[in-house]
């Protein structure tokens, strides 16, 4: 009796091909994403966009440059950055992970570190792990650096050295600098006070939260704006739709229906997530109030284009239940929904703009964190309105095509 | 079958129709004309195109050609369509809404503003006979109070051809009487209207004129009674009902006798002239030949018996 029923499950899962998608495909699709970040993070393979500004333009520099520009665990802004004001603007509107400024010879003991690592709170583990990145390129390819900035203090506590012991030394340090050239040579590590960090942003509310808030609104919006839109199948299969279909109404007017309610009900449900934001984390909304609502509008319409297109081509709320769950889980993946996407390795982060879920982060990041004006959150607005009304025009020839072929 | 002549009295004209399933002909030259206050019974069995037919006349299928014209305007026509009423064999309302909240958003829908709206609700409720439970849950109704919701939501606008797919099945006798009365005085009111139906007993009961669709034919064509007539002159229908499948040798017995089997099994059909003297002798030789018979009935053919008759008849070629 209990192999008659295994055998009905059986059958049911493997005619199923939603099922089947989802239980066996989807949970390796998924380990293969969040394998792919969590080994960047806590291996070497997070690649972290760096830009950086030399200022000193000394030997020492420019060979630290060279070694920073072929170090292949970072990757080099390709944008025009050459002094330290677009450096500081670019971390801080977030086209770089973090910023690298030499301001100084690498060699003089000025009173401060000559590396400064600009980073953004919101971005605030950039700043230490490309620390260790250029301290270790330091030790390894100048050591002589490190330990001709200690000369000076030597003298100071000991007495000036002697022509002789000066020239010793750095034909000492010389011979140092060449080793650290010869490839077999084991990796040492030091540590200096060349290498400062200036993390920027710290304010009221937390760059965390306000990166959350917008990953988990996306992620809600486009898991309600899913369930919502499924109810056009049963419009469809009950024969709503039908009877619809000869009123003056049409079938349009279903879809378009759905797609403001959609939005509409995205913008409270958005709006709830944000309230909490700025009650409790004081993430600053209402200084933003007016591209917030904008931000949000476009997002939701996103969500409500996507879901409905989704509905409309599916022929059953089964099948549509189950390419949208699929869907969010893997747009939520990638798009930074669950892990920022800084993290991620760059062919992940790549794949990431293709998802709304990224361009939605980035827009409330831009305005809660980073301050941007409509102009410069135009960029991260204008792939959610896309999605908004090329889902929309797809849903509703979709459905003009579902009515002809039912 | 001529060319149908559209006549100032004519909801529907249908002319020389012809529809493909890609390329495959799923109508063929169909001709048909429902006049005010008339209800025409589509009949056939499944898969013999009355859906197809049902959503080319509402403008959801291109037909390849012929003419269709609804209220003498082309029925592709927003302004045709418009008098159109459609109940579809499911029940088209939203199931978590009451059936007074279900009628005002489909007659909104039907473009009526908010006092004609009200005006057509009520209109709508008391032709279907809706008063008591107009205000219930819709997913809390029986299945014939849905049915009933469903055809009213199809009348708010006043249209002069209500097309109804399958609108009694799966309710009991009761609710299918009540029905048919509603959709009696709906044409009475004069309502075209076109009932695509698997009940012979309805489309007898209700109407005027029956047309079987076979193979993508619309034939034959005509009142029931005259159709009947036609087919059957005097002849009756002997009706024998076993207890149980018959054996190949009661098979055998029933099929000398003159018998047919029907789809079920369990019937066997007989039509012949007979005068009461030769009823009995049929009777007699039936029981005395020890077969599990449960039921004999003679009585004269019904629309069920030309259906029967043609879907077999269709079977053989």
């Amino acid at each position: 009796m209990i192999a008659a029923l295994l055998k009905v499950m059986t059958l049911g899962l493997v005619r199923d091909k939603g099922a089947l998608s989802m239980t066996f495909l989807l949970p390796p699709l998924i380990f293969v994403i969040f394998a792919a970040i969590f080994s960047g993070i806590s291996g070497d393979q997070m690649r972290l966009m760096i830009a950086l500004v030399d200022n000193a333009r000394t030997e020492d520099s420019i060979k630290l440059v060279a070694a920073i520009r072929e170090e292949p665990l970072l990757r080099m802004y390709s944008g025009h950055i050459d002094n330290e004001d677009s450096l500081r603007q670019a971390v801080s509107l977030g086209e770089v992970d973090v910023g690298l400024y030499i301001r100084g010879d690498l060699r003089l003991d000025a009173g401060t570190p000559p590396i400064v690592i600009i980073a953004d709170a919101g971005r605030a583990m950039a700043g230490p792990i490309l620390s260790g990145h250029v301290q270790r390129l330091i030790a390894n390819k100048m050591p002589g650096i490190i330990l001709g900035r200690l000369v000076p203090s030597i003298e100071t506590l000991a007495g000036g050295l002697t022509e002789a012991q000066r020239s010793r030394l750095e034909a000492g340090l010389d011979n140092l600098n060449q080793q650290s050239e010869d490839p077999g040579r084991e990796e040492g590590s030091v540590n200096g006070a060349l290498v400062s960090i200036e993390t920027h942003g710290v304010r009221g509310g937390s760059s965390a939260v306000s990166y959350y808030a917008g990953a988990i609104a996306i992620l809600f919006l486009l898991l309600s704006a899913m369930q919502g839109a499924a109810t056009l199948i049963d419009e469809r299969t009950s024969g709503i739709v039908d009877r619809l279909a000869v009123g003056p109404a049409g079938v349009d007017v279903v879809v378009i229906a759905k797609f403001i309610f959609l939005t509409l009900q995205g913008i409270f449900q958005v709006t709830l997530i944000f309230l909490v934001a700025w009650i409790i984390y004081s993430v600053s909304l209402p200084g933003h109030f007016g591209l917030w609502v904008m931000a949000t509008l476009l997002a939701s319409a996103a969500a409500a284009g996507l879901g409905l297109a989704v509905a409309s081509a599916c022929l059953t709320k089964q099948q549509a239940n189950t390419i949208s769950g699929f869907l969010v889980l893997i747009l939520s993946a990638v798009g930074g929904s669950m892990v920022p996407r800084f993290m991620m390795p760059p062919w992940l982060q790549d794949i990431g703009w293709y998802t709304p879920n990224a361009w939605a982060i980035e827009a409330y990041q831009g305005l809660l964190w980073r301050d941007a004006d409509l102009q410069a959150l135009i960029p991260s607005m204008w792939p959610l309105a896309l999605v908004g009304v090329v889902g929309l025009a797809a849903a509703l020839v979709l459905s003009r095509y579902r009515l002809k072929l039912a | 079958m001529g060319a149908t002549v559209h006549t100032p009295h004519a909801v529907l004209s249908v002319d020389e129709l012809s529809v493909n399933y890609f390329t495959r002909p799923v109508l063929k030259s169909i001709d048909l004309k429902i006049d005010r206050g008339e209800v025409f019974g589509l009949l056939g069995p499944n898969g013999a195109g009355k859906t197809t037919l049902i959503r080319t006349i509402c403008a959801r299928i291109q037909p390849v050609s012929g003419k269709i014209l609804i209220e003498g305007k082309e029925h592709a026509q927003r302004q045709a369509l418009r008098h159109i009423g459609l109940v579809p064999q499911e029940i088209a309302l939203y199931p978590h809404l009451t059936a007074r909240e279900n009628l005002m958003t489909f007659a909104r829908l039907a473009g009526l503003s908010q006092a004609q709206s009200l005006e057509a609700l009520d209109y709508a409720v008391e032709a279907c006979k809706l008063v008591q439970q107009v205000d219930d849950y819709v997913h809390s109704l029986s299945g014939g109070w849905k049915r009933r919701a469903n055809l009213a939501a199809a009348i708010l606008h006043r249209p002069s051809l209500l097309i109804l797919d399958e609108p009694t099945i799966g309710v009991d006798i009761d609710a299918r009487n009540a029905l048919n009365e509603v959709i009696k005085d709906l044409s009475t009111n004069g309502l075209g209207v076109l009932l695509a139906t698997h009940d012979m007993d309805q489309a007898e009961t209700l109407c005027g004129s029956v047309g079987f669709l076979r193979g993508g034919v619309l034939a034959p064509v005509g009142n029931p009674a005259q159709l009947l007539q036609t087919f059957f002159g005097d002849r009756q229908e002997v009706l024998v009902r076993l207890r149980e499948p018959a054996s190949p040798r009661i098979c055998k017995i029933l099929s000398d006798l003159g018998f047919s089997r029907d789809s079920i099994g369990l019937e066997r059909r007989q039509l012949l002239r007979a005068t009461a003297e030769q009823q009995a002798r049929l009777t007699k030789t039936l029981e005395s030949s020890h077969l599990p018979i449960k039921e004999i009935r003679f009585r004269r053919p019904g629309l069920d018996t030309l259906f029967l008759m043609l879907k077999n008849e269709e079977n053989t070629t």
